[in-house]
């Protein structure tokens, strides 16, 4: 049934604008952990503060992150935001949907983490005389986050995977978008696909393995 | 021992592929289905009516080499990107998906002769205040990904150096966009305009000009190895001219006018 000559080189050739598209899908995924971390520990400080307002926009926020499939959040951010005349370019609707699920996930594993620490250590620590938010800052988000690191990469992973989606708001710099657009050039759809594949594999390999020198430095004890 | 187990398995997979692989086109006869790739997403070539059904220009076209072929059309809705590996993958026979016959894509799947041929229009957003084609200069330009005009328009935008291309997974998602005032442009087949600019779905949007490029000549695709089905489907493009099928064809979906003319002056195929 599968008669069908594979012809390597002619993806080979389209190489270096695949890898250009590659470093672009790096800069997105970077960039949406790094915001996605700042959200997720406002998004956990508003549930821990009490506020019935605040943690009720942060119930909000990751019960959507989290129980809607992230190609709608994109979507949203891009055809559905515009309905209200905001229009963002399909990289900023890009990184802001994926932003916002990757916040929803992390402010998750935040509360996972957090419930890892006792609570005695914010009590020694407010009876040393330091402010609930200072208590917060100096002693708990340390641990919190070394607890949650694994995960933390784990959803970093899960963001350079997600930046394929962006071929649904326009999206065509990306590694994902690079190689539709060379897919509809040359029909080539097997051998391009197989090295985006193959070149988000490595890309996702890295990242584990930096992960893991970053850990070995970060937490010796 | 080992060695000739595996000897044995490859010799046995041999002949089951020989088997199988006989031809398409005795394939199809003697399965009795013929499973056409259609983009349902390309009115008036290929759409969904009031009941959800596959109708339009292509779908007819697929009935009708059905018919000749003496089996059952089965239509499979297939999205432009997903052309090719849907045929790759043995999930459908033919494409009749409005495919333009580059010779890029040639090198992967085999061409018939062409079938239809469209003609592109510039459709605008009226804030844009554009007069002619020439005004998407510097503009934001979307089109369908994956087909003719958005390579064309690509293209264009790399050469004259400024403005921005984006191209969105559907046709129906280009003219939200426009609609919307996400992108001041497109360039898509006078059909598809004039459909969606009646149609009132997409408010604020106006043809602007023709877009000046080689007719966007489309035709029907199959493996490329498959000279006895290319042979039979050239073969079947000619009769739908001749037997005035063709201009039928065009009047019930496109509408009234002549059909555009099939060959090219000068030269034969």
């Amino acid at each position: 049934m599968f008669s069908y000559t594979f012809q390597w080189n002619q993806a080979l050739n389209r190489l270096p604008a695949m890898l250009d598209g590659a470093w672009v899908t790096m800069q997105i995924a970077v960039l949406s952990m790094v915001l996605g971390i700042l959200f997720a520990i406002v998004l956990t400080g508003c549930r821990l503060s009490g506020n019935r307002i605040l943690s009720g926009f942060a119930t909000t926020w990751i019960e959507v992150a989290r129980n809607t499939p992230a190609l709608f959040q994109i979507y949203m951010a891009h055809f559905g935001v515009a309905s209200f005349g905001l229009y963002f370019s399909p990289i900023t609707s890009l990184l802001i949907g994926i932003t916002f699920n990757n916040a929803g996930y992390l402010a998750e594993n935040f509360r996972g983490a957090l419930k890892a620490i006792p609570d005695t250590q914010t009590r020694a620590a407010r009876s040393l005389g330091l402010t609930p938010i200072k208590a917060f800052g100096y002693v708990i988000l340390p641990q919190m986050l070394r607890i949650s690191f694994l995960p933390i990469t784990n959803q970093m992973v899960w963001a350079v995977l997600m930046t394929s989606l962006g071929v649904t708001v326009g999206m065509n710099t990306d590694l994902y978008g690079v190689t539709q657009d060379l897919n509809a050039l040359t029909f080539r759809t097997f051998e391009l696909f197989a090295l985006a594949a193959v070149i988000f594999y490595v890309i996702v390999k890295l990242i584990n393995f930096g992960a893991r020198l970053l850990a070995a430095r970060l937490f010796r004890y | 021992m080992k060695k000739s187990v595996v000897l044995g398995g490859l010799m046995a997979a041999t002949c089951i592929a020989s088997a199988a692989s006989a031809d398409m086109l005795d394939d199809i006869i003697s399965s009795g289905t013929l499973r056409c790739a259609v983009v349902l997403d390309f009115p008036p070539m290929g759409m969904r009516d009031a009941s959800n059904n596959p109708v339009g220009f292509d779908v007819d076209y697929c009935n009708d080499l059905a018919a000749a072929l003496g089996v059952k059309a089965e239509i499979v809705e297939t999205a432009f990107p997903e052309r090719i590996p849907a045929l790759m993958a043995g999930r459908v026979d033919v494409g009749v998906a409005s495919t333009s016959d580059t010779l890029e894509r040639a090198k992967t799947v085999g061409f018939s002769i062409p079938y239809y041929s469209f003609e592109n229009a510039v459709v605008g957003n009226e804030k844009a205040g554009m007069k002619t084609w020439e005004d998407m200069k510097g503009k934001t330009v979307g089109a369908t990904a994956g087909t003719y005009e958005a390579i064309w328009i690509e293209g264009k935008i790399k050469e004259w150096g400024e403005g921005q291309f984006r191209p969105y997974q559907t046709q129906a998602d280009v003219f939200l966009a426009l609609s919307q005032g996400q992108i001041d442009a497109t360039v898509a087949t006078v059909e598809v305009s004039e459909a969606n600019v009646k149609s009132g779905n997409f408010p604020g949007i106006a043809i602007v000009d023709k877009a000046p490029m080689v007719p966007d000549y489309v035709a029907l695709f199959t493996m490329r190895q498959e000279y006895g089905l290319i042979n039979y489907l050239d073969l079947f493009v000619n009769q739908q001219v001749r037997t005035g099928r063709y201009a039928e064809l065009y009047k019930k979906w496109v509408g009234e006018g002549v059909p555009a003319d099939l060959t090219v002056k000068g030269v034969s195929r």
